[in-house]
């Protein structure tokens, strides 16, 4: 296998023949690592385009060369386009006299609730007035959950018990935390599967009706290849299901969570980053407030290709 | 999406095989990887695929079939099979709660999987058959934990046990379940916090539960979006605690559940119910046929089988 390869060296230009066997291997790499397979075979794909017509360095095997042009590609899909700076933010709505919304969407049991919890932990320590406002207003316990989140972090929750019209809930909210000098208010909402289309429209018109500063997607880090249709499907409705806007507000982030559930598997982070071009703004990494980090890119491309 | 476009492909390519004339190995080397495609998009594990792909191989010899056999219908019966006896040996019965005897259902799973949900609907589904069922809340972990198996409880009206202040699950479990045994409960439920393999502690909690509770069964619940950490989590809970069955959920959404076949593959347990919705009604027993279909995404598999 490496004697084939090694005889390629300075040869000639690299061409789709060359690489195929060792694409091979990088994508059952990918996929193992958790890369959604569509994800895994368009990143093999422009890895290859990119290497077609190349020559190789005189030491350098198809190998290794492709795992330069890996490295680099994945780094590049994983690092954010845009910066999304929320304190800075926040201080500006501050200026305005506005509060500062956040609103966490997801499919069902991803970790909303309590990535909003250590969201709304973070934002306490950077020194801010944070409330929440219970907008699951359908699934059992939902409101107690957020009810003793808010007990034990000592912030106000706003809310109105269940079966109540979840839009209007977190515009009841809103003017509530505007009355009261907040900050920040975080908006949970119930979980729902992303073909759900009439759930999918009455988180819609949450969105529509209350135009929150941040919608951050919640995905956790487990999911396999259903988190791109599930981010995807996310967007698509917030763009097509909102009833009265024409340029609706989509997902302007990740909440990755259950990161400290998968070891090196971490590739759910590239398919969602991949199938949206947005950012992973924050990692779950376990059950408590403080368990909140970055995306470590370095990290995550060197975990990929180990 | 992609997964429904890939889903025709393979239609397309047994069709294909339906009609071309002569099959040779190249052809079935093409449908074996098509194939192995497809389950990897429904999130069954790399390794899995691997040998799956192999033993399909194996077992479409050419050369060996006996002349006369139609040969495209053993083909699509061997691919189909192999799939169906990986998801449920026929060696491996589920264990099955025994009525007028006291049952003890233990649920374990990772986080958010749908363990308190599945608790209900599993205890909903006996209770209609006429049978005493309870519910215990041994989740003193998740904030609001007991409240939302109250609700359901409450909704349901199954007699639950459960409590605002005490912290520590195994003397919960341990109380609910001698409460309920005493009231001679046929099949007593208990939901667990959920937990994962990295979090040593938590597993530990968890066999001091199952030594509190001593079940007759251990319900592995797993989300059917779970991608290519369901083998190593789903063998880790199995190592842990004696897991008897798995109960996929969430089948309602887009996700495959290949990451099921995982499940069963390092548990070596049988799937007993699915979970279809939010409601406790959204609960089916599993039917491995459909699931096949489903995970290869092929919606009319069965009819492609008749002909
Ligand atoms: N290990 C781990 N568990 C997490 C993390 N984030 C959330 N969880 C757990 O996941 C489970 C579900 O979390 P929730 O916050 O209730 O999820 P949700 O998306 O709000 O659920 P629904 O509102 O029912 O759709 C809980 O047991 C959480 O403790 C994480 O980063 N790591
Ligand atoms: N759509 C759908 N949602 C489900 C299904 N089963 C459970 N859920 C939802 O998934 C979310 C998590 O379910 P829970 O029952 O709280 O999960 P859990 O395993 O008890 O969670 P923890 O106790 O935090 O580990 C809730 O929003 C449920 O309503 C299902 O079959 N379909
Ligand atoms: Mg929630
Ligand atoms: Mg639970």
């Amino acid at each position: 296998f490496f004697g084939y390869f090694r005889k390629l060296v300075g040869n000639h230009d690299l061409e789709r023949a060359d690489l195929d066997q060792v694409m091979v291997k990088f994508k059952d790499q990918l996929r193992s690592k958790n890369v959604a397979s569509e994800i895994a075979d368009k990143i093999c794909e422009s890895v290859t385009s990119s290497l077609v017509g190349t020559r190789l360095g005189t030491f350098e095997g198809v190998s290794s060369a492709v795992s330069t042009a890996m490295e680099k590609a994945l780094t590049t899909i994983l690092t954010p386009k845009r910066s999304v700076d929320i304190l800075r933010d926040i201080a500006d709505a501050r200026a305005a006299h506005r509060v500062y919304t956040i609103v966490f969407v997801g499919v069902n049991g991803v970790g909303k609730s309590t990535s909003l919890s250590k969201t709304c932990f973070w934002l306490l320590q950077n020194k801010l007035k944070v409330m929440m406002a219970a907008c699951d207003t359908f699934r059992s316990g939902a409101v107690e959950q957020l009810r003793e989140h808010c007990r034990r972090l000592k912030v106000p929750i706003f809310e109105q018990g269940y079966s109540k019209d979840a839009a209007l809930v977190a515009k009841a909210g809103i003017e509530h935390a505007t009355r009261e000098g907040m900050d920040v208010l975080l908006i949970d909402t119930a979980g729902r599967m992303q073909g759900n289309e009439p759930l999918m429209r009455q988180l819609a018109k949450l969105v529509d009706v209350n135009k929150p500063d941040l919608v951050l997607f919640v995905g956790e880090a487990l999911v396999g290849n259903d988190g791109v249709d599930q981010i995807v499907e996310f967007n698509r409705a917030l763009r097509e299901y909102a009833p009265n806007e024409k340029n609706p507000r989509l997902i302007d982030g990740i909440f990755m969570s259950k990161f400290d559930t998968i070891d090196d598997k971490v590739g759910a982070a590239v398919s969602m980053v991949y199938a949206t071009g947005q950012p992973v703004i924050f990692v779950g990494v376990g059950q408590q407030y403080t368990d909140l980090k970055r995306l470590n890119v370095k990290a995550v491309v060197k975990a990929l290709l180990k | 999406m992609v997964l429904n476009d890939l889903g025709k492909k393979i239609t397309e390519s047994l069709r294909k095989l339906g009609n071309s004339t002569v099959i040779d190995d190249e052809t079935v080397d093409a449908m074996v990887k098509e194939i192995a495609a497809a389950l990897l998009q429904s999130d069954v594990s790399v390794k899995i695929v691997k040998s799956i792909r192999d033993q399909i191989k194996k077992l479409i010899n050419l050369e060996e079939l006996p002349t006369g056999l139609n040969r495209r219908k053993h083909i699509q019966m061997v691919v189909f099979e192999q799939l169906c006896n990986l998801l449920a040996d026929p060696n491996s019965v589920p264990y099955r709660p025994i009525k007028g005897k006291q049952n003890i259902i233990m649920f374990v799973g990772l986080q958010g999987s749908g363990k308190t949900t599945t608790c209900t609907k599993y205890a909903h589904y006996y209770q209609r058959k006429g049978w005493k069922t309870a519910l215990v809340c041994a989740d003193t972990f998740r904030a609001g934990a007991f409240d939302q198996l109250k609700q359901n409880a409450l909704a349901a009206k199954i007699p639950f046990y459960g409590s605002y202040t005490e912290t520590n699950p195994v003397r919960l479990a341990e109380d609910g379940v001698k409460k309920f045994k005493s009231e001679g409960y046929e099949l007593i439920i208990v939901d667990t916090s959920g937990r994962h393999r990295q979090e040593a502690d938590l597993f530990e909690e968890m066999i001091q539960v199952e030594k509190a509770v001593n079940p007759s069964d251990v319900v592995f619940v797993m989300d059917s979006s779970i991608g290519q950490a369901a083998y190593d989590q789903a063998l880790a809970f199995r190592n842990t605690v004696s897991v008897g069955s798995i109960i996929v959920t969430k089948l309602d959404g887009h996700a495959k559940g290949g990451g099921a076949m995982s499940a069963v593959a390092a548990t070596k347990c049988p799937i007993i119910f699915i979970g279809t919705g939010e409601h406790r009604e959204d609960f089916e027993v599993f039917e491995v046929k459909g699931f096949v279909s489903r995970l290869l995404g092929m919606g009319d598999i069965a009819s492609l089988m008749e002909k």
